[in-house]
């Protein structure tokens, strides 16, 4: 397998899934930061102005989503939500990424009573139902985009530390790790040259994929309204906004959740896609995929 | 089987590692909900409760005394064994739950089963058929669906078997028109089937099967994904190579060698999905009207009740709990070179 960027663009475009995946999120990431950069002025029409003679349109050529009962667009108003509903889900998991790389390295390093102490705490952690912890640390904490993020991040990184843990420790093993440290390289040199670089790989498509569980969790938040303020433009309080509207208007809520849908299926099929690529195991039964499971039957025995 | 005394001393570990587990949950909400909100009574007694009620609510609960006093009064309710009192309701929270939760089981277990066959069978298509357009499409069709949103599989299931094509109820858990029946385990259908009431039985099933069918289609890629990956690990390994060269029909060689090693793997997922389905309901009961336990712990937070969100979260976490052990216990039924407490199955 050939290494750096060329490697890398093989890995993902030899793969339906995760090909499918990177064109989504991509997609999806271009439109957020355009917005954010642009501030609003990609969008085709205002988000915010009522336009009561246009209210309740189906969608057509001029409004691909339709117009909901303001009269607004609703592509644009998906549009403004998007900051929140991409980079919400993004900046949970890198916290979440962070704090396992910090407290999963301490622990397979130093073993010992701080392993115990945090073994057991994210052990507490992970029993926990994820949903209702974040809903109600959100709803105690009141609405913001501060605390929301804050509260999704509080449940968020337990399998961070299980999964940097579980990777230190097998590099911890290794010998080049041994006599690195029989050469008296400090604890930070090995973690930054060894430890780090051989597990950042499996977190990253770890995280990948969660990206979309993060945002499904954050959407309910927002269609349950906890914890998300009532202007903020978030697409699971706007499809909860209008629920009363589904057999009339079955677009404005259907279309908005189709977005999340969306969203959430780029980055796990990117996150899937990749991690079965690099799986050794079935590496090669991979390149031999495009005949029929009869043929790879007859070659591998 | 597991001899009995390997059992018991693994048993005992995990009833006190839960208990443990248990009671951190406690002490970490109480203060969660006590650091973030000291005095809730006005929104206990309601938006316009005066000024004595809500004196009435401070002296009942405690509400002006130091955290250590508040969590001593705490405590001691739950030695009476029934959670104490719903500030909101003025009922006993253990009746309470008593009513919410056997609908939340009845749902979750009516959609396992679904999520079971599916997930199964889904699974070990895809695996044997690795790398073709069935491979494929099984995996797309289980990615996306498990990127759905519930409120996006549950308004659209209304909006077509409800409304296009009215072929089930958009809510409820059984006809309001019928006689109520008795109450005995609280779950409708089986109370309904105990009590031979075919027309009971008939309306909780009716009812029941589009929100457990939404909430299985969403969530059975999980065990699908899992199931998959493990046929993949099964079907090439040295094991079934050697049945396969010893001479064993190929129907045995797949049930016996292929399809067991594969199922090792899978109940495990298949009880975390339990514990997650549990208190994964809420959207689910939300838009389908359904009075489950989800729905109660959503009505609970909001109004940040924590007496009564307290034994809520215990629930589900006893919930994954009890899950977890029944995987390991299985684990080692399926697999007899596991044994129970060598840290082989799924930890809690």
């Amino acid at each position: 397998m050939s290494t750096g960027a060329a490697g890398l663009r093989k890995l993902i475009t030899s793969n339906v899934l995760s090909m499918f995946g990177l064109i989504t999120a991509s997609v999806f990431l271009v439109v957020t930061v355009a917005q954010v950069v642009s501030s609003g002025a990609i969008l085709p029409y205002n988000a915010y102005q009522p336009n009561f003679v246009q209210a309740n349109l189906s969608p057509s050529l001029s409004h691909p989503f339709g117009t909901d009962l303001l009269g607004r667009d609703m592509l644009s108003r998906v549009i403004t939500a998007l900051p929140i509903d991409v980079g919400i889900p993004i900046i949970t998991v890198a916290f979440s990424a962070a704090i396992g790389i910090v407290l999963g390295t301490l622990a397979a390093f130093f073993r010992g009573w701080l392993d115990e102490v945090l073994m057991r705490l994210t052990d507490l952690f992970m029993a926990f139902p994820t949903m209702i912890m974040a809903m109600a640390i959100a709803a105690t904490l009141g609405p913001s985009l501060v605390n929301v993020t804050f509260s999704m991040i509080i449940v968020w990184w337990p399998p961070y530390v299980r999964l940097v843990r579980g990777g230190v420790l097998a590099i911890a093993a290794e010998d080049f790790v041994s006599i690195s440290k029989a050469l008296n390289s400090s604890f930070l040199y090995i973690v930054r040259k060894d430890a780090i670089p051989n597990v950042l790989p499996t977190i990253l498509v770890y995280a990948t994929f969660d990206v979309g569980s993060a945002l499904l969790t954050l959407s309910t938040l927002g269609f349950l309204n906890v914890g998300i303020p009532p202007s903020a433009p978030e697409l699971g309080m706007m499809v909860s906004n209008v629920t009363y509207n589904l057999f009339l208007y079955p677009y404005q809520i259907i279309l908005p959740a189709v977005v999340v849908a969306l969203i959430v299926a780029g980055f796990s099929f990117l996150g899937e896609g990749i991690r079965e690529s690099l799986d050794v195991k079935l590496r090669p039964h991979i390149f031999v995929r495009s005949k029929p499971a009869k043929a790879i039957e007859t070659k591998t025995q | 089987m597991i001899p009995l005394r390997d059992f018991l001393p693994y048993l005992g570990k995990r009833v006190l590692g839960a208990i443990g587990v248990l009671i951190g949950a406690m002490l970490l909400v109480f203060f969660i909900s006590y650091i973030l909100n000291p005095n809730p009574a006005h929104l206990w007694a309601g938006a316009r409760a005066s000024k004595s009620t809500i004196a009435a609510v401070v002296a009942r609960y405690h509400l002006d005394q130091p955290w250590y006093v508040q969590l001593y009064y705490f405590l001691q309710s739950y030695t009476t064994g029934n959670f104490g009192i719903d500030p909101q309701t003025g009922r006993s929270i253990l009746s309470e739950m008593e009513f919410y939760f056997p609908n939340t089981l009845e749902l979750v277990l009516v959609s396992m089963v679904m999520i079971v066959a599916l997930g199964v069978a889904s699974g070990y298509i895809a695996g044997m058929h690795f790398g073709t357009k069935v491979d494929h499409a099984i995996r797309i069709f289980y990615l996306a669906t498990w990127s759905s949103p519930y409120y996006l599989g549950g308004f659209l299931a209304i909006l077509v078997f409800s409304s296009y094509v009215p072929l089930f109820p958009s809510g409820g858990m059984f006809s309001q028109t019928l006689a109520p029946i008795n109450h005995i385990t609280g779950i409708y259908i089986l109370d309904a089937l105990v009590q031979l009431n075919g027309q009971a039985f008939m309306s909780g099933i009716y009812h029941v099967i589009m929100p457990a069918a939404v909430l299985a289609l969403l969530d059975f890629g999980l065990v699908a994904r899992i199931m998959r990956s493990s046929i993949l690990n099964a079907r090439w390994s040295t094991h079934v190579k050697a049945a396969r060269a010893k001479g064993t029909p190929e129907g045995e060689v797949r049930r016996n060698h292929i399809l067991r090693n594969a199922l090792i793997d899978t109940n495990t997922i298949i009880a975390v999905t339990f514990g997650f389905l549990l208190s994964g309901t809420i959207v689910i009961e939300e838009i389908f009207a359904w009075p489950g336990i989800g729905y109660f712990t959503y009505q609970a937070i909001v109004s940040i009740n924590y007496p009564v969100l307290i034994p809520c979260v215990l629930l589900f976490t006893l919930g994954v709990i009890v899950a977890n052990f029944v995987a390991d216990v299985f684990y080692s039924l399926l697999d007899p070179r596991i044994a129970l407490g060598e840290g082989g199955g799924a930890e809690g």
